[in-house]
């Protein structure tokens, strides 16, 4: 075999990475299950169809060809699958499935960045109301809480927020289409240039401020109370308030923030949606929302949806790693099988050493340093 | 702690120095340098001297929350974090540039010499044209010259490299100058230094414009 590497972006996971990783996905399949969530397992392999809603400029999935020459993925998103799945079995709604299994994304080469990485999620579908986005919610804040994560900040937001803005906003349509890309990219120098003719307007307060309209709940809000139209905004600005006293009623250590700058994460959401940091980590740890648009694409009926997933990995890179546990290697003599399996059965830590010798054994417990004990004297060799 | 700061070294390290140092941030170290490369001189910002190619690379992965890189470069790598602030300064422009007898209308496909690639490709795109690109590293007005390419797609400051060689400017692609970016989340965990930075550097580009 002349390749042996890995291919780009990918990793094999080993050791204690590998065993956080899994205590992670365990506490959270724990969480989803004790909650009455059904697991659910799609395939990696999708036709590249179900993922057409995707913004495929920021995802860019692995592509191959099945037999008959249809493009395949690697899915590139574990939502989708979901709603191909409830749109083509006829299980009844309401529904709660819980997923958790990687997921493939080409990200530029020789980055630093990985490919695949791990998530694990929820997909309430059937509830249309803020109880599906609360239960989420609880959800987020439960599957941080468990996996020891501290000072963490929920952001939330409103798909329809921005739209709803741009309907009173006295521009022209083309405008209103580059001031809301130059708003999305946070361009202030293009913004600025844009949103000049608004300036002697009664929008000019808030239009100035709007590409940093996230952060602190009153200070957002104060904000968005200085726009002349508050009609359109209210019952959004009403389920934001609503949603933002459920999480502070929440126990745990965390703060609630809004982003009403931001855009749609994609264009199936139709309505709140929420993502999780802290100040050290490098990536959000999760993120989810309202996606009642999600099965359109499957399917006529439009069925509301909410769901929220994990980044397992960002998880996983801000744990603590476990203290070394110097494990026990058990030397044994081939009839002592049942004594061996008694030893390993009381010892966590414990390993059947396969080796044929007591040398050998010796010289494995040695390199590995690892405690060898010798069933066969009944005594504890050394290190 | 505090915010890291990607800044290109180089000429675009000399430009915008001093538009820090008039926002109040400690530049005395990168002043006198030596071999150094990361200057924590500064309470709030630690700056760290980069090539312009890989400051999107320290950004994406989170480990700077602020770049500081020419527009060139941010159109090339197609940057996703948010491209805040026009520094106005380190100002060219791209350039389609050629010999004198290069007939832009010629009707065949053309061959395009460029350290822009992505550029280049996305040019000719939305003039519905098709052309082999070759990458070059460096001297890219040699290719023309000596039958490498038929034109070249470069940046350009004044002309003066492009004249000297005898090649003239056949199309202008799009302004160049340096930019300020944000990592996306970082705006979120540094929200009011960000601010802070973004407007004082606003005020020091009138300032020093002047």
């Amino acid at each position: 075999m002349k390749n042996r590497n890995l291919p780009n972006g990918t990793r094999d996971e080993f050791g204690t990475r590998a065993e956080i990783k899994e205590t992670i996905q365990e506490r959270l399949f724990k969480l989803f299950r004790d909650r009455g969530f059904n697991r659910l397992t799609t395939p990696i392999l999708e036709y590249a169809d179900v993922f057409s809603p995707l913004n495929l400029e920021n995802v860019r999935p692995y592509q191959l060809l099945d037999e008959q020459g249809e493009a395949l993925v690697l899915r590139p998103d574990l939502t989708l699958p979901v709603a191909r799945m409830m749109s083509t079995t006829g299980i009844e709604v309401p529904a709660k499935w819980y997923y958790g299994g990687d997921v493939f994304r080409l990200n530029k080469q020789l980055s630093g960045s990985y490919n695949q990485v791990t998530q694990a999620g929820i997909e309430i579908v059937g509830y249309a109301g803020l109880k599906g986005e609360w239960e989420s919610l609880a959800i987020a804040v439960q599957g941080c809480e468990i996996n020891a994560v501290k000072d963490l900040t929920i952001e939330l937001s409103d798909a329809r927020f921005v739209d709803a803005v741009f309907a009173q906003l006295p521009l022209a349509d083309p405008t209103k289409q580059a001031l809301k890309q130059a708003l999305f990219d946070k361009d202030l120098t293009r913004y600025q240039q844009l949103a000049q003719s608004l300036a002697n307007t009664a929008y000019q307060p808030f239009i100035s401020e709007w590409p940093w309209l996230f952060g602190a709940v009153d200070l957002v809000m104060a904000t968005v109370k200085t726009l002349p139209d508050q009609e359109q905004l209210q019952p959004i600005l009403t389920d934001l308030e609503r949603t933002v006293q459920f999480i502070e009623a929440q126990t745990g250590d965390l703060t609630v923030v809004l982003d009403l700058s931001r855009p749609t994460p994609q264009s199936y959401y139709t309505g709140m949606a929420f993502r999780g940091y802290t100040q050290s980590d490098a990536d959000y740890l999760f993120s989810g929302g309202r996606y009642d648009k999600l099965l359109t694409s499957f399917q006529k009926v439009q069925e509301p949806a909410v769901g929220v997933a994990f980044d397992v990995d960002a998880l996983a890179d801000r744990a603590a790693g476990p203290v070394d546990v110097v494990q026990t290697l058990l030397y044994f003599e081939p009839e002592q099988w049942s004594v061996a399996e008694a030893a390993l059965k009381k010892d966590p830590n414990a390993t059947l050493c396969l080796a044929d010798s007591l040398a050998e054994a010796q010289a494995i417990a040695r390199s590995q340093q690892m405690t060898l004990v010798n069933l066969a004297a009944n005594q504890e060799v050394g290190a | 702690m505090t915010i890291k700061i990607a800044l290109t070294k180089g000429r675009v390290e000399e430009q915008v120095v001093p538009l820090l140092e008039q926002c109040g941030v400690d530049v005395s170290g990168i002043k006198h340098k030596g071999r150094r490369l990361i200057f924590d001189e500064d309470d709030t910002f630690e700056i760290i001297l980069v090539k312009g190619p890989d400051v999107l690379t320290y950004l994406n992965n989170g480990s700077v929350h602020i770049g500081i890189v020419g527009s060139d470069i941010l159109a090339e790598q197609q940057n996703s974090q948010y491209d805040m602030l026009d520094l106005e300064v380190g100002k060219c422009r791209f350039v389609l540039a050629s010999t004198r007898d290069y007939n832009p209308h010629q009707v065949r496909r053309k061959i395009i010499a460029t350290k822009y690639p992505t550029i280049t490709k996305r040019y000719f795109q939305s003039i519905g044209e098709d052309v082999e690109i070759i990458k070059i590293e460096g001297s890219v007005e040699l290719a023309p010259l000596i039958g490498l390419a038929d034109a070249i797609v470069d940046i350009t400051e004044t002309g003066t490299t492009l004249r000297e060689n005898d090649l003239q400017v056949y199309a202008d692609l799009q302004p160049v100058s340096t930019k300020l970016v944000v990592n996306r989340l970082a705006i979120k965990q540094y929200k009011p230094q960000i601010k802070q930075l973004i407007e004082a550097l606003t005020q020091a580009k009138l300032t020093l414009g002047e």
